[in-house]
């Protein structure tokens, strides 16, 4: 029989949530709404900004361009779930350390970019790094600074 | 915006989703990577009475080599065909155009037959099928039928996918040996829809070309394939001189749209500059095979 | 925590006390603020650029289940008292005000302007109400552009005005404009066009209005660059007083001038929330935002040149006509500010300039980050015309023409001194970081391989505060007030209405008050977006460095001195013996005297530790600048990379370099997002094109390059406070710097351009046909 919308289960940094979101909501609105996680954001609603990008099933997505129903069974992280017990990820620190942000609207989805694309390119240089955040707009910064810090994460990273 | 409302069903099986589709037809839109139709239900573009999530469908994302083609499942995420060896090493024109596709995050999600389905005209795969030849399998409760790529596109997001139709599989013809390719774009930044892109595919036999293959995005409101530059260069040895005359011919032949991002002249000159660096391209691509 | 990276924080890189909670997410934006029983709202927009409302049915919406509240501009008029706009009546220039009601009642006048405000009890919900209204239209010519505007024969905008002139046509002349005309080896003539872009923040406006029924106040969340102004604007046309509404702002997420006071949609919300009595969250829509939030920089100039055959440029005579969009913004001002800037840090003997404003049917014309900046696009796009005219190097060309920084300094011929100007400096300095001669030789060998690149310079230099006025005696930019306190716990406590979105002030600002009071960094809390708490105060304009880095150093020494004097009861010493070092007051030369300033405050118990400090900017100054692209032109495709981009700059001394140049590197990016890829596009018929993030496109990692830059170490001009202001010049003088090095790049096909959006297509149109 087909599937209607009903309540839906996911885990979200680590933890079981779960909510009755309506089929079109979509997953930036039920994590912000429902699960009152508002750490990602709304740039455009229409899959451009990059804003709202979160990490679903080890794959960075834009959360604006799924409905919330679409996530169930599925295992999301959002920029709430990076720091474990208070302490930043080498990536946030290195981008404190570096002042990669100014207004930090943008910033949620760079950090969920980033920490995705990390993980699978350890070893970027800086040309294919700015090719990897081309999909995330900054308005404040001209991207350097976001660039230099997202660098000098990998480069500690390296060095363990 | 919000989306407007919609009634949502998520069948489990192609038989359902079929039943689905005869059922509602012009009523539905089928989901399935969204990443070109929620921007549109988000924009309150589209408005379908349904929506019929194919994202829980089973064995619909293969992806395998047999007899001459490549089999892509409809539900194959871009990203999957982008990393695949199956696709790299017989369907070379499919992985270099898959990188174009927006960016990563929409790779996560997009999928092959989604956007064959949706044929953006700018879009990079609709280009692709075009140029090779792709076969379209599409099912409904009255049973299967193959629509050859010349076939499939009939105007500006639309195909030959009739209501009650579902796109279960998309099949790529694999490269001959001897077969170069290229595939570029211009787009105002990278990820960009294309303004014009470009598939090639150059098959050099005993120093002549044997196959040439040309398709346009951004060029008309379906890819087009530039036949008559084909032609030009059909049994030809490749030369600089060739490909410009094939450029020459291939924009003649050319009566782009007008918009935001470039008048018509516009795209013509480009797509003259992308056939001569694609033929280029290829050529050397060819050399090294 | 912040390390300590200096001996003294101002001057260093002190990382960030916003970023914590910026990179964690717990950033608190407007969209996030959730209050019991909220409602949203959307509002049913005009699909016309121009048109008669003739009759409106909102019975269909108000049936829909979950909508509370449907309002047409009829019953908000009802609900809100009459009155021009604030912000406009504030930047307007004094030009003639328009009539109009917050929603439209009689009449629509661009695409998207708000017709009914429909509350419900979901953002999607709102939207479904607002699609069941029915507005009937009778449509009218749309004014579509400046041209149609200001033929008599348009219909008028603005009933009331009677025409669609903004701004009436005004001539002013500095030094004698006819005579340099006349004894010139030659005059020119161009025009030069720039096109209409706009601020695009990544947050688009937004509130969420809460009235609270048992007392009667109004408590707005908002996001604004002033939340006083905010809270005038609410008050007035409320009819509230003063002191029963109070607005709130947290995070906010890039504005670059947008969000000022509050716009039509905002008090259409707060109005809605006094009637429901429960609180109403608006947050706009990236169509919303691009479509209607407001726009600017669309400006014509017919300019002629007087020069002499040396390239001497003695005069300019300039008529300049601004597209003012149709609600009042600042377009009836920036002309003014233009025409005092346009000699820039040059010689000229006399400048003639005319203005004048049109009405059309397109979205406010707002204040975009160095609003006057067309001043630095024309003159420095004409220079380099000019000297490649003359044969003259466009560099050598700029340095015979700048001022020297000279004491007494220099006057730009409608008035301002120049005084401290290092613009003869940046230039040199420029010259030094990129190797001229060898990018020269580059060039030419790649042409030969069919490349083109090229390189341009310009220069310029903004008010940031600007010189201490001779007349007045007073800086340019009024007093900036801050309220200082020593809490019982020893932190230090700013309270300032300045409204950082981006700028960093909870950093910087601390930076110097701890400095100048004496304890650690971590010790200083920097209060901002309340206004219950904060004194009056706005960001924008370049100010804050100094206006409010430099209430934070006197008033940082008034504090200490008053802690001093009440610690010198406590200690029983002079209180000239005492100093407070790393948050401890301590008899000089005596650490073991010392007691922690916490101890000092909670001795003081009721007496109050606290000053309120005002400053009014000091000597004052420029900042400035010369920037150098490098640039490549693909001419089959028109595509455009920046290469490389540096800057030679000079903010006076550098609270925190890091902060410096985020400012500037952000602001180059807009401009170069403006030159090659930004444009608020209108057909004929008035309707708007680039309503979305695929047709307005900002620049990405990949269209922006390495931006270097180099800081100018420059005499301090005042006394005590050198910080001048760095946040609009970027963006003024990134434009001119692209288009020189396109046009450079372009010069084997005779390209000249007059004209600041170059996207491909149009790039390959002037190689087609050099104007």
């Amino acid at each position: 029989m087909p599937m209607k919308t009903g309540s839906i289960t996911l885990t979200v940094n680590g933890a079981k949530r779960s909510g009755s979101p309506e089929a079109r909501k979509t997953l930036a609105d039920f994590l912000r709404d429902d699960l009152e996680l508002t750490g990602t954001h709304l740039g455009c609603e229409h899959g451009v900004c990059g804003a709202c990008t979160v990490v679903v099933d080890g794959r960075a997505v834009r959360s604006c361009l799924m409905l919330a129903v679409q996530a169930d069974g599925s295992d999301v992280t959002t920029v709430e779930g990076l720091a474990a017990d208070g302490e930043m990820t080498p990536l946030q620190q290195a981008l404190w350390d570096s002042h990669g942000f100014q207004c930090g609207f943008c910033t949620p989805g760079f950090l969920m970019q980033a920490t995705a694309f990390l993980d699978a390119h350890p070893d970027a240089d800086e040309a294919s790094l700015r090719e990897a955040l081309s999909g995330n707009i900054c308005r404040c910064t001209g991207y350097q600074s976001i660039v230099d810090g997202v660098l000098l994460a990998a480069e500690r990273m390296r060095q363990g | 915006m919000k989306l407007p409302p919609f009634e949502y069903v998520v069948p489990t099986s192609v038989d359902e989703a079929l039943a689905l589709l005869a059922e509602h037809g012009d009523e539905a839109n089928v989901l399935a990577g969204g990443q070109s139709l929620i921007p549109l239900l988000a924009l309150r573009l589209a408005r379908p009475a349904v929506l019929i999530d194919i994202n829980r469908i089973a064995g619909l994302d293969e992806l395998s080599a047999s007899n001459g083609h490549v089999r892509v499942g409809a539900l194959t995420r871009e990203y999957v065909a982008e990393e695949s060896p199956v696709v790299a090493d017989n369907v070379p024109l499919l992985a270099a155009a898959l990188p174009f596709i927006g960016h990563e995050a929409i790779r996560s999600r997009g999928t092959i037959g989604g956007s064959l389905a949706h044929a953006d005209p700018a879009g990079e795969l609709p280009a692709v099928a075009r140029a090779l030849d792709a076969a379209f399998v599409v099912r409904s409760l009255s049973g299967e039928r193959v629509v050859a790529a010349a076939d499939w596109f009939e105007g500006y997001l639309s195909t030959a996918r009739q209501a009650d139709e579902l796109l279960t599989e998309v099949r790529f013809p694999k490269a001959t040996a001897g077969t170069g390719v290229s595939f570029d774009e211009v787009a105002r930044r990278h990820g960009d829809f294309a303004i014009v892109a470009l598939a090639t595919s150059l098959t050099i036999d005993g120093g002549a070309i044997s196959d040439a293959r040309l398709a346009f995005a951004g060029a008309s409101d379906v890819p087009v394939r530039a036949s008559k530059a084909e032609q030009v260069l059909a049994g030809q040895k490749p030369s600089t001189e060739l490909f410009a005359e094939a450029a020459q011919q291939a924009a003649a032949d050319l009566d782009p749209p007008a918009d935001l991002h470039g008048t018509a002249e516009y795209r013509k000159k480009v797509a003259a500059a992308l056939v001569r660096r694609g033929l280029e391209a290829a050529a050397d691509a060819a050399g090294r095979r | 925590m912040a390390e300590i990276l200096a001996e003294r924080y101002t001057g260093a890189s002190i990382k960030r006390s916003e970023d914590p909670r910026i990179l964690t997410g717990r950033g608190r934006y407007v969209d996030d603020v959730k209050l019991p029983g909220m409602l949203h709202a959307a509002f049913v927009r005009s699909p016309l650029a121009h048109g008669k409302v003739l009759s409106v049915d909102v019975s269909a919406a108000k049936e829909l289940p979950g909508v509370v509240g449907v309002y047409t501009g009829a019953e908000m008029e009802s609900m809100t008292v009459p009155g021009p706009d604030l912000l406009a009546s504030m930047m307007g220039g004094g030009v003639p005000m328009p009539e109009f009601t917050l929603l439209a009642t009689d009449k629509v006048r661009l695409v998207g302007d708000p017709v009914v405000l429909v509350v419900a009890e979901s953002r999607a919900l709102a939207e479904d109400g607002a699609e069941l209204v029915e507005v009937d239209y009778d449509e009218l010519p749309p004014v579509a552009s400046a041209a149609v505007a200001l033929d008599p024969s348009s219909t008028p905008v603005f009933a009331n005005l009677g025409n669609n002139v903004a701004r009436p046509h005004s001539r002013n002349e500095f030094g004698d404009v006819a005579s340099a005309f006349a004894n010139a080896d030659r005059t020119y003539e161009f025009t030069v066009n720039v096109h209409r872009h706009q601020n695009v923040p990544m947050e688009g406006r937004g509130c969420v209005c809460d009235f609270d029924p048992s007392t009667q106040t109004m408590t707005v969340y908002a996001a604004t660059q002033s939340v006083h102004v905010s809270k005038m604007a609410v008050a007035v046309r409320l009819g509230l007083e003063q002191d029963k509404v109070r607005v709130l702002a947290g995070d906010i997420g890039g504005s670059f001038g947008l969000k000022i006071g509050a716009s039509r949609e905002e008090l259409s919300v707060a109005a809605a929330s006094r009637a429901l009595g429960r609180p109403v969250k608006w947050v706009e829509d990236r169509g919303e935002n691009l479509t209607t939030s407001g726009q600017a920089r669309e400006e014509s100039f017919d300019v002629r040149a007087a020069v002499s055959n040396d390239g001497d440029l003695l005069a300019l005579d300039v008529k300049m006509v601004i597209d003012t969009g149709a609600y009042p913004g600042m377009g009836g001002m920036v002309p003014n500010i233009i025409e005092g800037m346009l000699p820039g840090p040059y010689k000229m003997q006399a400048l003639g300039f005319e203005s004048t404003g049109a009405i059309t049917n397109k979205a406010t014309y707002v204040a975009y980050r160095g609003p006057w900046a067309s001043e630095t696009f024309v003159r420095e796009r004409i220079i380099d015309v000019i000297a490649k005219d003359l044969g003259i190097d466009p560099l050598e060309m700029r340095l015979r023409n700048v001022v020297e920084n000279t004491d007494p300094p220099a006057k730009m011929i409608t008035g301002r001194p120049l005084v401290g100007v290092t613009t003869k400096e940046s230039m040199q300095r420029v010259a030094e970081l990129v190797d001229v001669e060898a990018f020269r030789r580059r060039q030419e060998a790649e042409r030969a391989n069919g490349r083109y690149l090229g390189l341009g310079i310009a220069t310029f230099i903004e008010a940031a505060p600007g010189p201490r006025s001779a007349e007045s005696g007073q800086g340019l930019m009024g007093m900036e007030q801050m309220r200082l306190r020593l809490e019982d716990d020893g932190i230090v406590t700013l309270f300032t209405g300045q409204m950082p979105h981006g700028q960093s002030h909870q950093t910087t600002l601390a930076q110097i008050a701890a400095d100048e009071f004496g304890v650690p960094f971590e010790q200083v809390r920097v209060v901002v977006g309340d206004t219950d708490q904060v004194p009056f105060g706005l960001t924008g304009g370049s100010r804050s460095a100094t206006m409010t880095g430099g209430v934070a150093l006197h008033g940082a020494r008034q504090l200490k001195a008053k802690v001093l004097d009440f610690a010198s009861n406590l200690m029983e010493a002079n209180a000239d013996d005492l100093d407070i070092v790393d948050g401890r007051v301590e008899v000089r030369g005596d650490p073991s005297s010392a007691i922690t300033v916490a101890e000092v405050a909670h001795q003081a118990g009721d007496a109050d530790l606290e000053v309120q400090a005002t400053y009014d900017g000091g000597e004052g100054g420029w900042s400035g600048g010369t920037h150098c692209a490098i640039v490549e032109v693909d001419v089959e495709t028109g595509l455009v990379k920046v290469e490389r981009y540096v800057v030679s700059e000079d903010c006076g001394a550098l609270i925190n370099p890091a902060v410096v140049e985020g400012q500037i590197r952000g602001g180059v990016a807009q401009g170069i997002g403006a030159v090659l890829l930004e444009r608020s596009a209108y057909d004929d018929n008035g309707n708007y094109q680039s309503a979305t993030f695929m047709d307005y496109l900002l620049p990405t990692a990949c269209d922006i390059p390495r931006i270097e830059i180099d800081h100018l170490e420059t005499v301090p001009l005042d006394a005590h406070v050198n910080f001048r202001g760095v946040g609009e010049g970027g963006m003024i003088v990134a434009p001119p710097t692209v288009v020189n090095a396109i046009e450079d790049a372009l010069a084997p096909f005779g390209v000249r351009i007059f004209e600041q959006h170059l996207p491909p297509a149009r790039i390959l149109e002037l190689i087609e046909t050099p104007t």
